[in-house]
């Protein structure tokens, strides 16, 4: 008790320091915390009242996360949620922090946690979630995982040691829903079960049967391994959705029928559609009322750098994609804007962003050169490898250019409706300072005017 | 206008539907135009699971990259059919380059912690599964060559290349077995390595010293490459040295 008390104080004390000097504390008070009292996240989560939800999975797990917060938040209950997606055992740790009073109480109906796919084992070592949503497997930051088939391993061990979960699963990524063959599981799917987009020839590096190994076919495809597939070999095929999608249609705002209810919702790109679905489903199995989803959702605040609108005297959307699955995802997204535009690249290595770019060889980046593009930039710690990347792709760029704020405001110069700035995960925040820096010179300029 | 180049060759990829980690493709996009940015000919020729004719008497440059272990076992299987082929192949100085998975492939075998690939044997290189994973930017330098060789390695196994030259002496990162200083294996006409990035791109000194290997082979009247412009390339190259190096 003396310790689990004094790990809080410590972390609390960890947490205020930081915030006194201007940092962004999302994972340090959580660390130390968990040096004094290890098991603490287990004993904190016994303040939950209802249930504990978990997302994980590739790409967005932060937005589907999220958005579940929102959902159940506008029904009136309180959540804690790692909103902003410190998602690794500190990061869980110092979201319980914030939350709990100096005697590690706090009152919660709900926990939304979206967790790291390779720190799951430690995360369900302290806490059982009721649910947990995997919304897709994409290979990503190779250097941190090894390998997807490494992933999908410690994601089956990790689920091992929770056999009263159940399971939420994207019915169309074949990787994903392999986890509903463990015996004894429960699952539920959701998925879209119509061909919506062009059928494009990009990169599928999970188009093989997880079960047996050999090639699966599809009838159609949505993006990457993601479709409607069954093996020829064992048999293994895409499951009857719980939660079926259809009648989509991608304009602005986006509409599609869940289990023939009809849903209008303000959000681009099609990956999205998941996330909502995914959501959905999360709510019906909670036992909570859907038929106001459209309701719920209005309150949902999108992370930053989810197809994020600024306007500085023209539209310009930052994007942050992390790997192959989502940068291809992105590039559709601007290429269904038929605007004359200007793009931006830009890509870092740092930890956060795995340090090896050897994925930009598995982005379609071809595909960007259209019409409508009217002008390329590149930047970010590795603008040589990204600019090699569009020579290879037979795109020519037109800057290379290191300093972000440039870069925009060249763009912000040309005869271009909107710009595109599509960023990998540590460029995200620099991005997001510049354009917010820019808003205010842009704005103050009106006002003088 | 649309004359058939002079030379060409024929580039056999082996198994992209498997061994397609690390952006593996990059390498044979890189081979494949530095050919055709000079006017020669290139022909990548698949060979997946599904293909059943393995015949090296037109190719002229073998191509086999990395993937996940379950995936290599997979293809390591199906290419020890023809493991004699292989032999003659690169004994009768064929070009090949092996990445990652490919390369640990060419070897004796590839110990797990509970079981054994056995491999092709086309290098007397042993490989066995360590503790952790060895992962990070590399820098390699081999007399052989004016540019230090880049790449990037994640491999979690140690490989002996015995009495094999290595490709390069590591500068930076770990190599073979990270305690040898030595990575890859330059053997005959065979470039092996752990390093990916994809390897090529970065690096157009090895990428035209083996294209030059396979011209020289098939055209005994080949005279070397004239240069392109590879500021980009080598710019991108420099950087990693400049990053990993310069204390």
């Amino acid at each position: 008790m003396i310790k689990m008390l004094f790990a809080i104080w410590l972390g609390k004390c960890i947490g205020w320091m930081s915030r006194l000097t201007g940092g962004k504390s999302s994972s340090a008070p959580g660390m130390f915390a968990l040096k004094v009292c290890p098991d603490l996240i287990r004993r904190l989560s016994g303040n939950i009242r209802k249930q504990i939800i978990v997302t994980c999975g590739t790409n967005g797990k932060t937005t589907t996360n999220n958005l579940l917060c929102s959902a159940l938040e506008a029904k009136g209950y309180r959540v804690v949620c790692n909103r902003l997606g410190a998602n690794l055992l500190s990061g869980i740790t110092t979201t319980f922090l914030q939350e709990c009073s100096l005697f590690g109480r706090f009152e919660a109906d709900y926990a939304c946690l979206e967790v790291d796919e390779a720190y799951t084992i430690p995360v369900f070592d302290q806490i059982s979630p009721d649910l947990m949503i995997i919304t897709n497997l994409f290979r990503d930051q190779l250097d941190r995982y090894g390998e997807i088939d490494i992933t999908t391993d410690i994601l089956k061990r990790a689920i091992a040691k929770i056999p009263d979960v159940t399971l939420i699963l994207n019915a169309d990524d074949p990787l994903c829903a392999q986890f509903g063959c463990i015996p004894g599981i429960r699952a539920f799917y959701y998925g879209i079960g119509e061909k919506v987009l062009p059928q494009l020839d990009d990169t599928k590096e999970g188009r093989f049967c997880p079960i047996c190994g050999e090639e699966q076919e599809y009838d159609y495809y949505h993006y990457s391994q993601l479709g409607r597939y069954r093996c020829p070999a064992c048999g293994f095929h895409r499951p009857d959705a719980d939660y079926e999608v259809r009648g989509v249609s991608l304009g602005t705002p986006m509409r599609f029928t869940v289990n023939g209810a009809p849903m209008s919702i303000q959000y681009k790109g099609f990956y999205n559609i998941y996330n909502l679905v995914a959501v959905y489903a999360a709510m019906d199995i909670l036992g909570e009322k859907t038929d106001d989803f459209d309701r719920l959702l209005k309150n949902y605040q999108p992370q930053i750098g989810r197809m994020q609108e600024f306007f500085l005297g023209k539209p310009v959307i930052l994007s942050l994609s992390k790997n192959p699955a989502g940068f291809n995802q992105a590039i559709t997204t601007v290429n269904t804007d038929e605007r004359k535009k200007d793009v931006i690249v830009s890509i870092n290595d740092n930890a956060n962003d795995g340090r090896d770019v050897s994925w930009l060889w598995d982005v379609d980046f071809h595909k960007i050169s259209n019409p409508s593009l009217h002008t390329l930039t590149t930047t970010g710690i590795r603008i040589y490898d990204i600019s090699l990347r569009f020579k290879y792709a037979g795109v020519p760029v037109d800057h290379m250019e290191p300093d972000m704020k440039k870069a925009v405001t060249q763009c912000l110069e040309t005869d271009s409706e909107a710009v595109y700035l599509l960023v990998n995960y540590s460029c995200l925040y620099a991005a997001e300072a510049v354009l917010k820096e820019l808003e205010k010179e842009l704005g103050g300029k009106k006002n003088e005017s | 206008m649309n004359h058939e180049p002079e030379k060409t060759l024929h580039i056999l990829h082996l198994f992209p539907d498997l061994l397609n980690l690390y952006g593996d493709r990059g390498n044979i996009a890189c081979m494949e135009h530095r050919l055709t940015w000079r006017g020669y000919g290139a022909v990548v020729l698949p060979f997946t699971c599904e293909s059943t004719r393995f015949d090296l008497s037109d190719v002229d440059l073998v191509f086999i990259g990395g993937g996940s272990d379950r995936e290599q076992k997979i293809v390591c299987g199906r290419l020890l059919e023809h493991q004699d082929a292989l032999r003659n192949y690169v004994e009768d100085g064929g070009c090949l380059v092996a990445v990652c998975g490919g390369y640990q492939l060419l070897g004796e075998y590839y110990k797990l912690e509970e079981e054994m690939i056995p491999g092709l044997g086309l290098l007397d290189i042993r490989t066995e599964q360590g503790k952790g994973r060895l992962i990070g930017n590399v820098v390699l330098e081999n007399e052989r060559f004016r540019q230090k060789i880049v790449g990037f390695e994640n491999h979690g196994g140690r490989t002996d290349i015995g009495s094999h030259t290595p490709l390069g002496k590591v500068l930076y990162g770990h190599g073979n077995d990270e305690t040898s200083g030595q990575e890859g294996v330059l053997y005959k006409n065979v470039v092996a390595t752990y390093l990916h990035g994809p390897l090529l791109p970065k690096n157009p000194e090895l990428c035209d010293y083996i294209l030059q290997n396979a011209m020289k082979r098939k055209y005994p009247d080949f005279d070397g490459f004239e240069p392109l412009d590879d500021s980009l390339e080598n710019r991108a190259n420099e950087y990693i040295v400049q990053r990993f190096t310069s204390k």
